[in-house]
């Protein structure tokens, strides 16, 4: 489990958001600025040119990478947030091996860093509704012996059922919280974007 | 000087709100704004990687602030600053202001130099002038935490709130007591400040109307808010300037001519030749300064109380509160510079401070401080303040009243003053003085020494006049000639030389407008909303009945012509909002404001039906077009139940008007022409607009014809005067006569002039003068035939 590994983890991400574009800008644009789908394709993309240009070394060195690449192509709010995810997602891994534990330390810190940034707090409709129960699905599935493969499954099982749970929500934070009560019964773009990240993880990491 | 940065998720509208921010500041001035803004021209979209290098561009030693939109921006900012090297991390904030709003205020007074602290505040106070103007979200804002152990609530009653005079009578109160004393605005929600800084006073920019919570901590806390509630009480003893009537010529000249050799005194203080020394000597010096002004105020005060008045002299305790201001003097005492720079950065910071006030009484306040620096920079560099050994026209950029009121009347034949503005305190001082004063000269160059004459009469300022300011000395002979007579007589009614008797009334916008007002018949043209225009909530019907009665005291119970607000055009009332129109003049001015808002003009209704019971008053509704207009006027005014006697009238402003005058008058007891709208209407030209100025002439032949129109066109029995500014000018108020006008109606202090002229004149030959007048083909040959 090395570079190559994560490698293929953003190289699949960028294919599968490429795919969703469409579905994610849609989603946005009935409660946002009707640009999610279109941005991560942007800054994935911009992620895949970079991995064909440099070779990394290490994971943290890649995972850093690609968040300063998405944190100057998204340009939304999600550009920051993932960025801030993967800058601190690969710091965590800095010299460490990677093991379903390290792997997990890593998870929290990038979410720990989303929080910091988006200030956002569980049941605002937001990529945290995904990641929060994802993280305790993670731990779950890991005190249960699970691998790294199968503690990310879980984790993408939990985060679609939160991200199933933020339709009926009322966005608090967000360009969607301009909307107030009428951005209920819509799916939270961002929670969508997060499963996706997280499935395409446990494709790749497996 | 600080640096800005704007994020935003667009690149042109950074560019376009950095263009619109820029204009406001000179381009030497100007603090270096760098933008992050969109993916590329045209993608929406923030960079945090971008955001970092911009504020790399605009880093200072003074710190950058940076501005954003909304969303993203905000994510990006903040993690740009963790990009950034942590020292400049350290001197950068970010700005929750309103980006078009807060970059404005944020361009505007990084210019003066000020800290970043400062600069983010102005921008955070962005939105207030704009909430404040719609009246929203006024009261809303929640004060922030006040930890004082002890609280009261004053309401703040005096004309002006709390401006200068009034706030050094509580910054100087709140420092007798061992007690922290803070001051927060609950109308605004701005404070809690330290009561004992005249600075920090200024910032709640407190408006009459407006509630104030006092604060207090210590020892005294009880007897500081009891002393300070007694001067809530007492109005903050704020004594309006000049309530007593003006003795014309108490030392000046009185009159409104001066001519003389320039004595340029609007020079900069010349810092260049000062040598700095270590921090300690600096503050020494700037405390010796501090001393050296302060004596000088103290005897500036002194012999103004003694020669002018107390309310007058009030203005240098002001100054010397400034003096006095801890926040102020911390500034300089501990800042990293020379101490005239130190000076001269918190001085001028504190202007600008003033400056950005919404009330422009207040704004005008800045000129305060400006003196109070120039005294203490002259007492640093040891330059002797301009006391020129011989007389003449003093050319000064701004009149403060320290200069207004220690010019020595005797050998300054008149003050020319660069700014426009007559408010200040300086031009009322020396108003009050009798020293001639002519506002708003500009930029026009004077060399010092050259011979400069004007003629507030004919707005004219001329450098170098033509033989020798002929024309200046042999108006300055004529009057003071005229004045001498005209005043001996002006009790006196003017009737023509062939027995006819001319009504001559003053226009008033205050009791001491009808107070100056000598021989006046009356007033044909009390201006409500000049009355009460500085007002931020209308006044009520008791405050409008009490100032009625005290204008119709002032003019010895003759007959008034209460106009109803004439709002609109270019004059906005505070307390009747009106929305932004394309064309403000061909709007909803006057009558027409209140078609759909009827409440404040049944109000002053009420009170002028009341003071009709009283005293003899006519009632006028301006800027009336149609017959119902008038119609649905009448109405209102039988609604509330008009007293027996009380006369009403129209203006006639609208040439439709003149034109159906027969129709529209029917009815009414009198009608009075506002020559001033009247004139821009028919000629359609704008009066403020010099490149058209020329041709909103109101002698020109057009507006003749329609005044003689309304004359010869009112129903039997109505009445018809003039109460625009061509009743103020002699050779017109002879021409209007002739035309058959009964009543002129002028500004005060031109009244026993216009009666003196009409007692020279025979009406038989002034009715022929019109009618061929008429005739002319232009304003300048009618100026020719009657001058």
């Amino acid at each position: 489990m090395g570079v190559e590994n994560f490698t293929n983890w953003l190289r699949d991400a960028a294919s599968t958001l490429h795919e969703n574009a469409a579905y994610l800008t849609e989603l946005d644009s009935a409660i946002g600025d009707a640009d999610h789908g279109s941005n991560m394709d942007r800054g994935f993309a911009a992620v895949v040119a970079v991995l064909d240009e440099v070779s990394f070394e290490s994971v943290d060195e890649l995972m850093k990478k690609a968040g300063m690449t998405l944190v100057s192509k998204v340009g939304g709010a999600s550009g920051p947030l993932y960025g801030t995810f993967f800058l601190r997602f690969g710091t965590a891994l800095a010299g460490a091996e990677i093991t379903p534990a390290t792997v997990g330390e890593a998870l929290k810190a990038g979410v720990g860093g989303i929080l910091a940034r988006g200030k956002a707090e569980l049941g605002d409709k937001t990529m945290y509704d995904a990641w929060a129960p994802a993280l305790d699905a993670y731990d779950d599935a890991v005190a249960g012996g699970a691998d790294l493969g199968g503690a990310l499954a879980a984790a993408a099982e939990a985060a679609a059922k939160g991200r199933d749970a933020t339709t009926p929500l009322v966005a608090r934070k967000g360009r969607a919280s301009y909307l107030g009560e009428r951005s209920a019964g819509h799916q939270d773009p961002g929670a969508t974007s997060t499963t996706l990240l997280l499935e395409s993880a446990a494709r790749t990491l497996a | 000087m600080i640096g800005i940065v704007v994020v935003s998720h667009s690149r042109a509208l950074a560019e376009a709100v950095v263009g619109l921010a820029s204009e406001m500041v000179a381009e030497g001035d100007r603090p270096v704004i760098a933008v992050a803004a969109g993916l590329d021209e045209t993608t929406f979209g923030t960079d945090a990687a971008a955001v970092a290098e911009a504020i790399a561009v605009a880093d200072s030693p003074d710190g950058v602030l940076v501005l954003l939109d909304l969303g993203s921006a905000v994510l990006s900012a903040e993690m740009a600053l963790e990009f950034v090297d942590p020292e400049v991390a350290e001197r950068v904030k970010l700005s929750s202001a309103p980006l078009v709003e807060g970059l404005v205020a944020a361009v505007v007074t990084a210019s003066t130099g000020a800290t970043l602290d400062a600069v983010l505040a102005e921008a955070s106070r962005g939105l207030a002038g704009k909430q404040d103007h719609l009246g929203d979200a006024v009261s809303e804002t929640s004060p922030t935490d006040d930890a004082s152990d002890h609280v009261i609530e004053v309401a703040v009653s005096n004309e002006h709130g709390l401006h200068a005079r009034p706030a050094a009578k509580v910054v100087g109160l709140a420092q007798k007591f061992e007690a922290r004393v803070t001051l927060t605005n609950l109308t605004t929600g701005k404070g809690p400040v330290d009561a004992g800084s005249l600075s920090m006073v200024a910032t709640l920019n407190v408006q009459q109307g407006h509630r104030l919570r006092v604060g207090a901590s210590g020892p005294d806390a009880h007897e500081a808010l009891a002393a300070l509630g007694a001067l809530a009480d007492r109005g903050f003893d704020d004594v309006p300037v000049a309530t007593t009537p003006a003795a014309v010529g108490k030392s000046g000249s009185g009159l409104d001519v001066a001519i003389g050799p320039a004595i340029v005194a609007d020079q900069e203080i010349d810092l260049s030749g000062y040598q700095a020394d270590d921090a300690d000597v600096e503050r020494q010096r700037s405390k010796d300064a501090r001393r050296t002004a302060e004596v000088q105020l103290i005897a500036l005060r002194d012999q103004t109380a003694a020669t002018v008045g107390t309310a007058e002299a009030a203005i240098f305790d002001a100054q010397l509160a400034l003096l006095d201001d801890a926040v102020l003097l911390d500034a300089v005492l501990h800042a990293d510079k020379s101490a005239p720079d130190a000076w001269k950065s918190a001085m001028d910071e504190l202007a600008s401070t003033f400056e950005g006030l919404d009330d422009p009484y207040q704004r005008e306040r800045a000129q305060d401080v400006r003196s109070v620096r120039d005294r203490v920079l002259r007492a640093l560099v040891g330059a002797v303040e301009a006391s020129p050994a011989d007389g003449g026209l003093l050319v000064v950029r701004e009149l403060d009243a320290a200069t207004a009121a220690s010019v020595d009347a005797e050998r300054i034949v008149g003050v020319a003053v660069r700014a426009a503005g007559t408010t200040g305190h300086g031009v009322i001082v020396a108003r009050s003085r009798g020293i001639p004063v002519f506002t708003g000269i500009g930029d026009v160059a004077v060399p010092s020494g050259a011979l400069v004459a004007f003629d507030a009469r004919a707005h004219e300022f001329v450098v170098d006049p033509a033989d020798g300011g002929k024309r200046f000395r042999t108006a300055l002979r004529e009057r003071a000639v005229e004045r001498e007579v005209a005043l001996a007589e002006a009790e006196q009614p003017a009737v023509t030389v062939d027995g006819q008797t001319i009504a001559v009334l003053a226009n008033v916008g205050s009791v001491q407008d009808a107070l100056d007002a000598r021989g006046a018949d009356g007033s044909g043209l009390v201006r409500t909303e000049v009355l009460f225009g500085d007002r931020r909530v209308a006044p009520t019907v008791d405050e409008q009945v009490e100032a009625f009665r005290a204008i119709a005291a002032a003019l010895d119970g003759k007959p008034i012509t209460i106009r109803t607000w004439d709002v609109g055009g270019d004059k906005p009332l505070a307390f009747l909002p009106q929305g932004r129109e394309a064309n403000p003049f061909l709007g909803e001015r006057g009558i027409r404001v209140f078609r759909r808002q009827p409440e404040l003009l049944r109000d002053q209704l009420r009170a002028i039906c009341q003071v009709a019971a009283e005293t003899p008053v006519q009632v006028m509704f301006p800027m009336v077009t149609t017959a119902e207009e008038v119609a649905w006027a009448r109405e209102e005014l039988a609604a509330i139940g008009a007293p027996e006697g009380l006369k009403v009238g129209i203006m006639v402003e609208v040439p439709a008007a003149a034109l159906r005058i027969a129709t529209l008058a029917d009815g009414l007891d009198f009608v009075s022409i506002g020559t001033n709208d009247l004139t821009q209407y028919t000629t359609a030209s704008d009066r403020g607009n010099s490149a058209v100025a020329g041709l909103a002439d109101g002698l020109d032949p057009a507006v003749l014809q329609l005044i003689d129109r309304v004359v010869r066109g009112v129903p039997a029995g109505v009445e018809v005067a003039v109460c625009g500014d061509l009743a103020s000018d002699p050779d017109a108020a002879v021409l209007l006569a002739g035309l058959g006008v009964h009543e002129l109606s002028a500004v005060g202090p031109q009244v026993p002039t216009i009666k003196a002229r009409l007692r020279k004149t025979n009406l038989a030959n002034a009715t022929k003068l019109a009618a061929k007048a008429l005739q002319l083909d232009s304003a300048a040959a009618v100026r020719a035939l009657t001058g």
